[in-house]
């Protein structure tokens, strides 16, 4: 019994950090309808340049050293938009070519990663120190955290969608590209804001997911495919809908190890998603941006 | 008549390097050539039934070398074990690739559209060692099967070398009568525009299953060829570099062609052993080369040498020489 509640939390604590990694996806995917094949290496990105910053200037702590990758990883998403993905949309085939380029360009970002950081599992420290106790159950003060950062973050990015102008923009962009181009939303504008964003986000989910995990330069891939099989759960383009997947999906991973081992974790994911996609394909919650 | 002219001189050519891999290695090639021209015929195979979903029907499947290796370990499998000759388990594997295909992902992906049937078949292939581990006392888990009998009782590479070359010629046939049947002009159509197809009474749903039964039957094929010739098959072969090579070949040589994926299959299978040299920084190297050439130049060697021939063209005709050069 012990051991399943244990199973149940630790579940909670990694469904809410998959449900922080596929909202990057979706964000990308509601918006401009491309989808983000390099996923997982953006978020192995942003965890590296902040662990750069936290062990090369020990005199930064964590805090900026999260915000300074936040802020290159903005940059980053904008210019890969703008310099590869805006001509690539304009060409017929487009959908094809994204998921081939994105595909190809994160191969080429893993290696390069590879040869700067070498093969080594490297970690980002913990938030806080400490635990809490309730009877049997032991939870890491740092694990809460990291729930209530990921939580804390969907309800801000869904504030930032609901009520800013330019939230409001990329919600009407995703609702109808033509119907904002009448109002004249300047489309261009709007999905190299958008890419700058999900970057951002992206690479802030890969440093709370090593903080809890590790990081080497193989891990986007199985990130982003979790990330994929969250996003399909909740529907495309949805935010809230990473939320429950996320944790859903967390609670099912953690009891699939307890009771059958880690080496089902695989197949039991992609046997969830299959069914998810016979039975529903936009979504068990779909929804949009 | 000038249309005429050009297609001769293209068979020509074509007939040339046909009758050239034909005579090769019995005036006197290396084992070590022999074995990648294998190499080359299985993977052009893998390569153009890819390019047949991805180009021809514009469906985004990524899993291919994954149902390569299906078929692969099933005929594997089935020779090795069972003691099933290797021309009877290759077309078994095949159809069990077939149909395991169309059932685990066939079913769901054709009532998907695009992105999904992508992230499904790249999920399957990525699910594929985890099962292969969990089968380890069938599939050999992470050490692969070893010691897989060859076609013949004691073959060399020079029948292995005619038998995939065989393969490899009637896969061609195959796909490209597909291309010019009436299921490919459907599947083509529906990649054009789905809705004007269906209008006009293509059924979405039986064409879209016949070219994922044809190009996955051959996949799955390539893969037991590929197991018998090499003799022995593990998971690295489904490791993320094959991956890539296949995507490469297609892009590369030009995709939505029908030569086009045979020409970045040789391009990359005899350029690749050089890619050998840049170690450790290969996977950049082709992860490079696939951005490259999907930003700068989509339509791949193919598109290359029509912009060429159409540019030689012009010089011979003598009209203004550099007027319409397509820049690339």
């Amino acid at each position: 019994m012990n051991s399943f509640l244990n199973a149940i939390i630790s579940g909670l604590i990694s469904g809410s950090l998959y449900a922080a990694t596929a909202l990057g996806l979706t964000i990308i995917y509601g918006v401009s309808r491309v989808f983000n094949f390099a996923h997982g290496i953006v978020a192995v990105m942003g965890a590296y340049l902040a662990w750069t910053l936290l062990s090369s200037g020990g005199q930064l702590n964590l805090l900026l050293g999260i915000v300074v990758s936040l802020g290159v990883m903005y940059i980053f998403g904008t210019l890969v938009y703008r310099f590869t993905i805006n001509p690539l949309m304009k060409k017929p085939g487009w959908d094809i070519s994204t998921v081939l380029f994105l595909l190809g360009g994160g191969i080429l970002l893993e290696n390069v990663l590879l040869q700067i950081y070498g093969p080594r599992i490297k970690s980002i420290p913990v938030l806080v120190d400490g635990s809490i106790k309730f009877g049997p159950i032991v939870i890491q003060w740092n694990d809460l955290l990291l729930i209530v950062i990921a939580v804390f973050g969907i309800v801000v990015l869904n504030m930032f969608f609901k009520h800013t102008r330019m939230g409001q923009a990329m919600r009407s962009t995703a609702q109808s590209m033509p119907g904002a181009k009448v109002v004249g939303i300047d489309i261009e504008k709007i999905f190299g804001l958008t890419f700058g964003l999900a970057f951002a986000v992206t690479g802030f989910s890969g440093v709370l997911l090593s903080t809890k995990y590790f990081l080497n330069p193989h891990i986007g891939w199985e990130w982003m495919v979790k990330g994929f099989v969250i996003v399909s759960f909740g529907g495309l383009g949805s935010t809230n809908g990473a939320i429950f997947p996320g944790l859903i999906l967390g609670i099912v991973e953690a009891l699939v190890t307890l009771y059958l081992g880690a080496m089902w974790v695989w197949p039991i994911w992609f046997a969830i998603f299959l069914i998810v996609l016979l039975i529903r394909p936009q979504g068990i919650l779909g929804g949009r941006v | 008549m000038k249309t005429l002219k050009k297609l001769s001189w293209k068979n020509i050519l074509i007939i040339l390097v046909g009758l050239f891999v034909l005579i090769y290695p019995l005036v006197g090639a290396n084992s070590y050539i022999k074995h990648l021209f294998i190499l080359f015929f299985i993977w052009s195979v893998v390569a153009a039934s890819g390019n047949l979903l991805n180009g021809y029907a514009g469906i985004n499947s990524l899993g291919n070398i994954g149902f390569m290796a299906i078929g692969g370990y099933v005929s594997g499998i089935l020779a090795k074990s069972l003691g099933i000759s290797p021309w009877i388990s290759i077309i078994i594997g095949g159809i069990v690739t077939c149909i395991l295909v169309t059932i685990f992902l066939g079913l769901p992906a054709l009532r998907l559209s695009g992105i999904y049937i992508a992230l499904l078949t790249l999920i399957f292939a990525d699910t594929l060692p985890s099962i292969l581990t969990l089968t380890r006392e069938i599939t050999g888990g992470a050490m692969g099967l070893h010691e897989i009998p060859g076609f013949l009782p004691n073959m060399e590479k020079i029948h292995a070398y005619y038998i995939c070359f065989v393969f490899f010629l009637i896969a061609m046939l195959i796909i490209y009568r597909t291309i010019h049947s009436r299921t490919g002009l459907a599947f083509m159509a529906l990649r054009d525009s789905e809705n004007f197809a269906t209008t006009l009474g293509v059924n979405r749903f039986n064409e879209r299953l016949k070219v994922f039964a044809i190009s996955y039957f051959l996949t799955g094929l390539a893969g037991g060829f590929y197991v018998h010739s090499l003799g022995d098959i593990s998971p690295s072969t489904l490791g993320i570099e094959p991956f890539l090579l296949g995507i490469a070949m297609i892009e590369l040589g030009g995709i939505g062609t029908f030569a086009g994926p045979i020409l970045g299959a040789a391009v990359i299978v005899f350029g690749g052993e050089f890619l050998r040299l840049a170690g450790t920084l290969r996977l950049s190297l082709l992860g490079l080369l696939i951005c490259v050439i999907i930003l700068f130049f989509p339509g791949g060697i193919m598109q290359l040498l029509s912009q060429s021939e159409s540019f030689i063209r012009k010089q011979i005709k003598k009209r203004k020489p550099v007027e319409k050069v397509q820049p690339t």
